[in-house]
């Protein structure tokens, strides 16, 4: 009979209390866990696919945002004043192209289309990319899927693809799968798009340098050289997606620290009840022998019992949903967008600890502090 | 030893002051002492001065040669564990524990080992009958057999003094008579016995009675 008996007793002497008070911080962490799982599966995801991507530099109109598909902006000229600064600034190829989004409200109806020039195809974008069926180069009039577009659409070889009214293309390469998001795009011919879209602009430059420049000098100089574009390295694209990240975290544990602090209030509740419940019990005990901080210590393991674990259990259903979420967008769209990393269950189980904590100290203060006279009713 | 010195108390109640016990001065001899008095005499209260369950307003209390107006909440609370013992009318046992649990709890707050705890404890039950009845909670026991482990908790780590705080009065007599000889049984050698009755004829097994009245001790009755 040690302390943590104690404390079992004690929380299953009052067992439908206990479990709910269990299973409030049990969702509260798992909720944390599955709103932090996002962060953490982007981040994975996102330098996942920085590595895959081959241009070192993407150059768009001022003011695009960094997270939508670039409207066409670029006017042609400055394609070739780009090309022009190419030997002086160790610019190896400019490809131009035009992005095109038809959205949806799940995966399967969104399509993102990529208008690539003649003599560059996905290979350009993601130098690992490698075809399953046909051929890798959507011109002179053809469409290349990504594996995962091609099965939710079921876009196989020959099969029409219906980009306007009056422009279909026929599919004529299908690509293999590369877990990133090169799965979902599908490449087509930059005249196409931009007859499509009614423009001669670009909406996006990709440079890909010579091996001894370096990408974000070249950046600064084609900003200063340009005017009106943004030109954005890899390492810088990914210095801004991590600090959009951390905002996004940020508000996700706001968000959940909601219903974590409802979670500690539950607890604070529960222990509260049962000193309350209990008064003449610590009053025995005191009268026996036993020092305050021998209460304390026993009404404090109770809520951090009840924390740690409503804790275990909100991780692993955590687990469970990122798992299940995973599932859902590896099917729609190729990528595991929730992980489930070991700081994030430290950080969980960290932050519920800290709340059981903080929930029992007033309880456990005021079951070591009642008189024992008061207690056992001796007055 | 226990010894109480011009022990008082006295508590505020609006603008009056009420004295619940006045100048009581005894040097308890080994043995069995019986407190005797009406209600409202100052029984309980003598009995919360001496065990240090409360501070008194003047006076002093020595319990195992600790002054215990001079220690703190802990400190009168290590007192109690190591020198002195308790029996409650309502018996008091902590209701999530078994009676062995509840015997052995002295025990682990005294930092005995498991194995020893249990031991002694088991030992403790077995005198007073209760062996078969060692895994039961106190809901299952009846309330001789749990004023019989509340004596077995008590003696636990064979106190120096035993408080017993009418100690028959929730039982029957057959069951009183029972407990009362387990108590008496206790104080024998340099061991005492403080026993707390409103009942004359439970008094006259001690060996001495004190007679409280309106907080005063009036009479000393040795038998």
């Amino acid at each position: 009979m040690e302390l943590l008996v104690l404390v079992w007793r004690n929380l299953t002497a009052r067992l439908t209390r206990s479990t709910f008070t269990w299973l409030g911080i049990a969702v509260a962490t798992a909720s944390m866990v599955l709103f932090l799982s996002f962060g953490e599966g982007l981040r994975h995801a996102l330098a996942a696919e920085m590595g895959n991507m081959g241009p070192q530099i993407r150059v768009v109109a001022e003011g695009t945002d960094a997270f939508s598909p670039p409207l066409p902006e670029l006017p042609p000229q400055m394609f070739d004043q780009i090309k022009q600064l190419a030997p002086e600034l160790g610019i190896k190829k400019v490809i131009p192209a035009v992005v095109m989004f038809r959205g949806g409200f799940d995966p399967a109806s969104s399509f993102l289309f990529y208008g690539l020039p003649p003599g560059a195809d996905p290979r350009d974008f993601y130098p690992k990319a490698q075809v399953a069926a046909g051929r890798i180069d959507p011109h002179p009039n053809g469409a290349v899927v990504g594996s995962k577009k091609a099965e939710l659409n079921h876009l196989t070889m020959g099969r029409e693809l219906r980009l306007s009214r009056e422009v279909k293309l026929p599919v004529v390469g299908v690509l293999k799968p590369a877990g990133s998001m090169l799965d979902s795009f599908i490449f087509v011919p930059l005249r196409t798009l931009q007859k499509v879209l009614g423009t001669k602009n670009y909406g996006v430059f990709l440079v890909q340098l010579d091996p001894d420049a370096k990408p974000e000098e070249v950046a600064q100089k084609l900003e200063a050289a340009i005017p009106g574009i943004d030109a954005q390295s890899t390492t810088e694209a990914l210095k801004f997606a991590e600090r959009a990240m951390r905002i996004g975290d940020l508000i996700r544990f706001g968000i959940s620290l909601v219903a974590l602090v409802v979670g500690g209030l539950l607890v604070a509740n529960t222990v509260m009840m049962s000193v309350y419940e209990r008064t003449r019990e610590f009053g025995v005990m005191r009268a026996i022998g036993a020092r305050r901080r021998f209460i304390f210590g026993l009404v404090l393991s109770e809520a951090l019992f009840l924390a740690l674990a409503g804790g275990i259990s909100g991780v692993i259903a955590g687990y469970v949903g990122s798992a299940l979420i995973n599932l859902y967008t590896q099917h729609a769209v190729g990528l595991a967008l929730s992980a489930v990393t070991p700081r994030l269950v430290f950080f969980s189980m960290g932050i519920a600890l800290a709340l059981g904590l903080i929930a029992g100290l007033i309880p456990a203060r005021n079951a070591s502090r009642i008189p024992v006279t008061e207690a056992l009713g001796r007055i | 030893m226990l010894r109480a010195e011009h022990l008082s108390k006295h508590y505020r109640q609006g603008e009056a002051t009420i004295t619940a016990l006045a100048d009581f001065t005894y040097d308890f001899p080994p043995g069995a002492t019986a407190v005797v008095g009406p209600s409202g005499s100052g029984k309980t209260t003598l009995l919360n001065l001496l065990a240090g369950f409360d501070r008194p307003s003047a006076g002093s209390v020595e319990l195992a040669a600790a002054k215990l107006e001079t220690l703190d909440e802990d400190g009168r609370a290590d007192v109690r564990l190591r020198h002195a013992g308790f029996v409650f009318q309502s018996w008091n046992l902590l209701p999530t524990l078994t009676a062995l649990e509840n015997v052995s709890f002295p025990l682990l707050l005294a930092g005995v080992g498991r194995s020893e705890r249990n031991q002694r404890a088991l030992a403790l039950l077995e005198k007073m009958g209760l062996a078969a009845r060692a895994d039961h909670r106190p809901n299952q026991l009846s309330g001789g057999e749990q004023q019989r482990v509340a004596i077995a908790r008590a003696l636990a780590l064979e106190p120096a003094v035993l408080f017993a705080d009418e100690p028959t009065g929730n039982l029957d007599s057959a069951a009183g008579a029972q407990v009362l000889d387990l108590l008496l049984e206790h104080a024998s050698g340099e061991r005492r016995l403080v026993l707390v009755t409103h009942d004359l004829q439970i008094a006259a097994r001690a060996q001495r009675v004190l007679h409280l009245r309106d907080g005063r001790l009036t009479k000393i009755e040795e038998l």
